[in-house]
């Protein structure tokens, strides 16, 4: 039953719980690796996969909140949180630096997955959404310096002629570098560039009107 | 044909030469006035003649054609001659010319100049007299034979020789002169051409009147004649008598002349004509010879004077500027002359002593020469002056400026061939220098002659055969002597008789030998022997002679010395008998003492050595004279021989134990020790050695070593960990089961920097136990008190054990510690149970001992929900397992297991927080209750120094052990003091609390003040929910009364004053007998 396309990470002191967990996500067919520390947790070579971070509040060595925290700099996968007490605040805060959820022991079975299917999904979307803006970065590297010149004035809607002019080369020279963009950057449309472009972050920095005046 | 070409002359010369010779024979033909003969003067002879004189010889050629054709044109002209007649004429003439010129030639050699008498008496003789010959005979002859005015031979030839030599006389020398000086310019100053004015009108004036027959003698004509050749020399002559015979000429042809007469009468005239011509010329020309030679003469001698005065200057330069200073003295020894440099030096002339009323000598010595030279000088002059022998003497000289020098003068007569002293001639050498330096040199050899004097050594010299010959100072003193002299005895030598007379009687004979033996020899001597003094002591000296040698080889002299040496003699003496001494002590101790020389030779062995040992000093040397080691048992030969090479190689000391024999038979234990002696520079003199008996010793130290090595397996063998440690505390010596458990040698802490105690702490003991363990060290060593105690050590492999140590220390008689001895013992089994137990009540603790509910019950809900949680999610787990298709019953199973063990979990934590308000007595301890006291302390510490407030703690020492539970106590403890804090909250400053256990009676009290505001209702807040604090829950001051009653105390509260309350609870103390 157990699949390797996604894992949970479970951080907690008390070896009971580590337990319990594993076991109950293991019956769910989940995979899971426990830590007894965050020191430990993130000191140890973790699989790229999509994942969950069950994370205990009270640790021996550092606050699950601070340790949230530390880590919101990297890429990690989204937490959910566990406390054997938890009170307003904390949750609060919790919540709002992006942790899926904020459960108290002890929780039913049924929060708990929720939570972490939802944590894995999430993590998942944006993993594949970083794999695809790193695809258009790449696209967008495989352009020569030319093309990356023409790339902007074409997103910023100036005509062909203007464009050309622009940059001191004949309209149909213009022509054939524009195609040349819309092929490897694999863009269907006009469109399709314009959002590419978007995503890229790639300014626009012209418009055809304050040109023409 | 070239040749001839190549020399010929110019064609002016040669024009003009004919143009002559034409001019001659127009005089010649103007002169013939004797009738019928028609031969005169022939002046070209002279002219032909003069010409191949000047010609060279290759050219006569030339002006012999030029004659010819002047003479064939005069022919025609004047002469009428048949023409062979003519050319035989002129062939005579020109055979005439050329013999004149080649005897001239010949005789004088070229060029002629005619300047001297020797000249003109050979142009008169040869070119005059002789070369006429050729021609008169020619010509006479020609005439003859041709008829030509009837003349015959003997009648012409007279004429025509005279006629010739006449020519040749006057015309030659003009010739000459005209053709030599050509170019010449006049050289003549005004005076002489008023001379020469005057002397042409008189020379004129007589001419004229003599020869036009005025005056009766032709010869008148002489003295202006002379005078023409005397003053203005050949050219004077010659042109006087070219113009004499012309005048002559022109008279005689005039008739006027005396010379003219009736035909009869003509020819003799002709003849004294001529005859006046040829003297008048050969005598002009021989005066103008001889004058022109006066000329020369006083010329020559003119230079001469001048070329001498030359040389007079150079010598007097040169007397000048000789390096040393010249003098002059009459024959009666007047100075009149001294050179330059010598006037130059005394700063005066010669003219400057001259002195009215003495002589110029005496002046010059009394000015210049030293006041102490001057009477020597002046009789040595005088002597020298009176004997004419030279002069030498050596004085001192004043200069210019005062400083008198030292010369040495010399002078010498210089005399005529008479042997008269025409002149004193003198030299002074500066010979100050020399002067200088023989004094220095004197000077230095009265120095030496003083040194030899003063050495302190006693010097005297022998001649090659042994005659003392000089004595210095000191020996004579030494001997009461003034002179050597004074040893002469007769018959016998003087080296025998001195030797007798100074030397000690016992070595007299042997120092005559020996000197004697030296003489004979040459080779040096040397040896002691004894001098009788001047009082008559005789003192030991050390006699030395050695030979001095010429270039050869030969012994010239003996220089011998002798120095006192009767001091060290003495104590020489002294030292022999302190050695005798100091052998006979070696020999009387009872020691066993030997030596050897540096490279182990045996030198010496003392009696008792050879007494006990039985050997002798032969025994001990083996054959090639190193050590035999007979005495030493043969087992231990071989090592004791490798040591003492070892040592006699590498000079350091030997020692070793090993069996020597006895002379009753058998070996004893022996520790032999040795050591070099060396010298200043730090070489071996001699290896001393000592043999010490040490069996009785040996024997006892090896039983000893038994014994050790017994206690020693068992302490090794014991199954604790020993530890001995010096006063000081540091580990001496470490049992095996240590040395295993740290995993160390005890050598291996050394040169860490710190000591082995602080190196053990500091490496095995746990870092939260070392401080501790330190102090407690520290104080039993400082107090000598035992020390025990429980703290983790690292073992070999890392992990941390608990130990149990003890030290005590051993004492020794005096009662001074001199060991401690460590035990200690693996606990950890023990320790680590007890551990966890008081782990658990100390969470249990942390966690109660927070004073509010809220806290409590929030560490309670977290003991309680950890468990609760892993059972509730292994509870989902158990199910899904059971649900699942097919059911996992095996990790259900598993899952159940983890739910009981869980669940049994949090029951426990139920029971504990129950115990806690139960206050079971099953964790109750004995201790005391200042160390419960300590530690509730501890965990308020900080927050004391936050809040300002001091902790005034005083708890009696002493105190009685108390049954408690620790965590409990503790709590009350920590609850009071923060309720003591809480109340002072409101109060500025003088925040005091105040901890004072004592023991009263039975009970053990504790009181805990604050200065706080006070209790209002001392009863009342005791009661559960009763709280004067705005969060407080109204429990802490009941969870603290219902411990302390579980304990069998009591709590209450007082006032305090002036303000504040103080809570006072109490244990019961443990009877005595059970602490």
């Amino acid at each position: 039953m157990t699949t390797d396309d996604h894992i949970v990470f479970i951080v907690d002191d008390d070896a009971r719980i580590r337990e319990a967990l594993g076991e109950l996500l293991a019956s769910h067919g989940m995979r899971a690796m426990a830590f007894g520390s965050a020191g430990d947790y993130v000191t140890t070579d973790k699989p790229d996969v999509p994942a969950c971070l069950i994370l205990d509040v009270e640790l021996p060595d550092i606050n699950g909140l601070d340790l949230q925290r530390q880590i919101a700099e990297g890429d990690h996968p989204p937490i959910v949180f566990i406390t054997g007490h938890g009170d307003i605040p904390s949750s609060v805060r919790a919540i709002k630096h992006g942790a899926v959820d904020f459960l108290t022991k002890p929780f039913s079975d049924a929060n708990l997955m929720t939570a972490v299917n939802a944590a894995i999904a999430q993590d998942r979307q944006k993993r594949s959404a970083r794999a695809e803006l790193g695809a258009l970065r790449q696209r967008y590297l495989d352009l020569t310096p030319r093309e990356r010149e023409v790339l902007p004035l074409v997103v910023s809607g100036l005509l062909n002629k203007q464009a050309a002019a622009e940059l001191g080369i004949s309209e149909v020279t213009l022509e054939i570098h524009r195609r040349n963009v819309m092929q490897k950057m694999m863009a269907a449309s006009l469109a399709d560039l314009v959002r590419i472009a978007e995503r890229l972050e790639i300014p626009i920095t012209h418009s055809r009107r304050t040109r023409g005046g | 044909m070239t040749r001839l070409w190549s020399h010929r002359p110019q064609f002016l010369h040669l024009g003009l030469f004919a143009a002559a010779y034409v001019l001659g024979c127009g005089f010649a033909q103007a002169l013939a006035i004797i009738p019928g003969t028609g031969i005169s003067v022939w002046p070209p002879s002279g002219l032909f003649m003069a010409t191949l004189i000047l010609a060279s010889r290759h050219s006569w050629p030339w002006w012999m054609l030029g004659g010819l054709f002047a003479e064939l044109f005069s022919n025609v002209v004047w002469f009428h001659s048949p023409l062979p007649a003519a050319v035989l004429i002129y062939a005579g003439n020109a055979l005439e010319a050329a013999t004149g010129a080649w005897l001239v030639n010949r005789t004088l050699g070229r060029p002629v100049r005619l300047e001297t008498l020797h000249e003109v008496l050979a142009l008169v003789v040869l070119g005059a007299g002789i070369a006429p010959v050729v021609s008169a005979t020619v010509g006479s002859a020609t005439l003859a034979w041709f008829g030509i005015q009837s003349q015959s031979f003997t009648e012409a030839w007279p004429l025509w020789w005279i006629g010739d030599a006449t020519g040749v006389l006057i015309v030659a020398p003009l010739a000459l002169v005209v053709m030599q000086n050509w170019r010449d310019e006049a050289r003549l100053t005004g005076a002489r051409w008023m001379e020469a004015l005057g002397l042409g009108l008189i020379f004129l004036g007589i001419a004229a009147l003599s020869l036009s027959d005025y005056l009766p003698f032709a010869y008148i004509i002489m003295p202006p004649l002379l005078w023409a050749a005397v003053r203005f020399e050949f050219k004077g002559a010659a042109v006087t008598l070219a113009l004499l015979a012309l005048i002559t000429a022109i008279f005689t042809i005039s008739g006027a002349s005396q010379f003219a007469g009736d035909p009869e009468s003509q020819r003799q005239k002709h003849i004294m004509l001529q005859l006046f011509l040829a003297i008048s010329a050969s005598s002009a020309l021989i005066v103008a010879a001889i004058s022109r030679q006066h000329q020369v003469a006083v010329l020559t001698l003119r230079q001469s004077v001048e070329a001498l005065r030359d040389r007079e200057r150079e010598l007097s330069q040169l007397v000048n500027l000789v390096p040393s200073h010249v003098w002059r003295l009459t024959p009666a020894g007047e100075p009149n002359f001294i050179n330059k440099r010598l006037s130059d030096f005394l700063g005066l002339d010669v003219v400057d002593y001259d002195q009215p009323g003495m002589s110029r000598l005496a002046a010059a010595i009394a000015t210049s020469a030293h006041p102490e030279d001057a009477p020597g000088i002046q009789e040595a002059i005088g002597h020298s002056l009176a004997t004419g022998k030279p002069f030498s003497m050596t004085w001192r000289v004043r200069r210019a400026d005062g400083v008198y020098r030292w010369v040495e003068s010399r002078a010498e007569p210089l005399r005529d061939d008479a042997g008269a002293i025409l002149h004193w001639y003198g030299v002074n050498v500066d010979i100050d220098d020399q002067v200088t330096a023989q004094q220095a040199l004197r000077d230095r050899e009265r120095e030496l002659a003083q040194l030899v004097d003063m050495v302190p050594v006693q010097i005297r010299r022998l001649t090659p055969e042994g005659e003392p010959t000089f004595f210095n100072k000191r020996l004579l003193d030494f001997f009461g002597l003034h002179d050597v002299a004074q040893l002469e005895k007769p018959d016998m030598s003087r080296l025998a008789a001195a030797i007798q007379t100074l030397v000690h009687p016992e070595d007299a004979a042997r120092l005559l030998k020996t000197v004697r033996h030296s003489l004979a020899t040459g080779e040096p001597y040397a040896m002691k022997y004894r001098m009788r003094r001047a009082d008559g002591a005789y003192r030991w000296v050390d006699g030395r002679g050695e030979p001095v040698r010429d270039h050869g080889g030969a012994i010239v002299q003996w220089y011998a010395i002798s120095i006192d040496i009767d001091d060290e003699m003495r104590a020489q003496e002294a030292l022999r008998d302190r050695e005798r001494e100091l052998r006979q002590l070696i020999d009387a101790v009872p020691a066993l003492i030997w030596s050897t020389t540096p490279e182990g030779t045996p030198s010496y062995i003392n009696k008792p050595l050879m007494d006990t040992v039985g050997v002798t000093l032969e025994d001990l040397t083996a054959p090639d004279s190193s050590r035999s080691l007979a005495d030493v048992h043969p087992d231990d030969r071989p090592v004791v021989e490798q040591a003492l090479a070892r040592s006699f190689e590498a000079g350091t000391a030997f020692a070793r134990t090993y069996r020597q024999r006895r002379s009753g038979g058998g070996y004893r234990w022996t520790e032999g020790r040795a050591e070099p002696l060396r010298d200043e520079s730090g070489s071996i003199v001699q290896w001393y050695g000592v043999c010490v008996d040490i069996h009785d010793l040996a024997t006892a130290q090896e039983a000893l070593r038994e014994r050790e090595r017994f206690l020693w397996q068992l302490v090794e063998t014991l199954p604790i960990m020993i530890d001995c440690a010096a006063p000081d505390g540091e580990p001496m010596y470490r049992s095996r089961q240590l040395r295993e458990f740290l995993g160390y040698e005890l050598e291996e802490l050394d040169g860490t920097g710190k000591g082995r105690l602080a190196g053990t702490l500091d490496a095995g003991v746990h870092p939260d136990d070392v401080a501790d363990v330190k102090e407690s060290y520290a104080r039993s060593l400082a107090t000598g008190e035992p020390y025990a105690r429980k703290h983790r050590l690292r073992r070999f492999d890392g992990e941390y054990r608990w130990v149990d140590t003890r030290a005590a220390p051993m004492r020794n008689s005096e009662g001074a510690i001199i060991q401690w001895n460590v035990t200690c013992l693996d606990i950890d089994g023990q320790v680590r149970a007890q551990e966890e137990l008081r782990l658990a009540q100390e969470r249990l603790a942390r966690a109660s001992q927070a004073a509010s509910l809220a806290e409590l019950s929030a560490s309670i809900a977290h003991e309680v929900n950890q468990p609760l949680a892993a059972v509730v999610a292994n509870s989902h787990a158990c199910q899904r397992w059971l649900m699942a298709e097919p059911p996992n019953l095996e990790r259900a199973q598993k899952t159940v297991e983890r739910i009981i063990r869980d669940a049994n979990s949090a029951a426990d934590v139920v029971s504990r927080i129950r115990a806690l308000f139960k206050q079971s007595v099953e964790t109750r301890t004995r201790t005391t209750l200042g160390s419960v006291i300590a530690e509730a302390l501890n965990l308020v510490a900080e927050e004391a120094v936050r809040r300002r407030v001091r902790l005034d703690v005083d708890v009696n020492r002493d105190l009685p052990l108390v049954a408690l539970d620790r965590v409990h106590i503790q709590q009350v403890l920590v609850n009071l003091i923060r309720n003591g804090m809480d109340a002072m909250e409101s109060v500025a400053h003088d925040r005091v609390l105040g901890l004072r256990v004592r023991a009263r009676g039975d009970v053990v009290q504790t009181e805990i003040s604050d200065r706080g505001l006070g209790v209002a209702s001392p009863e009342r807040i005791f009661e559960p929910f009763f709280t004067t604090k705005e969060n407080g829950m109204g429990m802490g001051l009941a969870i603290c009364r219902s411990i302390v009653e579980s304990h069998g105390g009591r709590l209450w509260v007082e006032k305090n004053e002036p303000h504040g309350a103080t809570f006072i609870f109490t244990l019961p103390a443990e009877v005595k007998a059970t602490a």
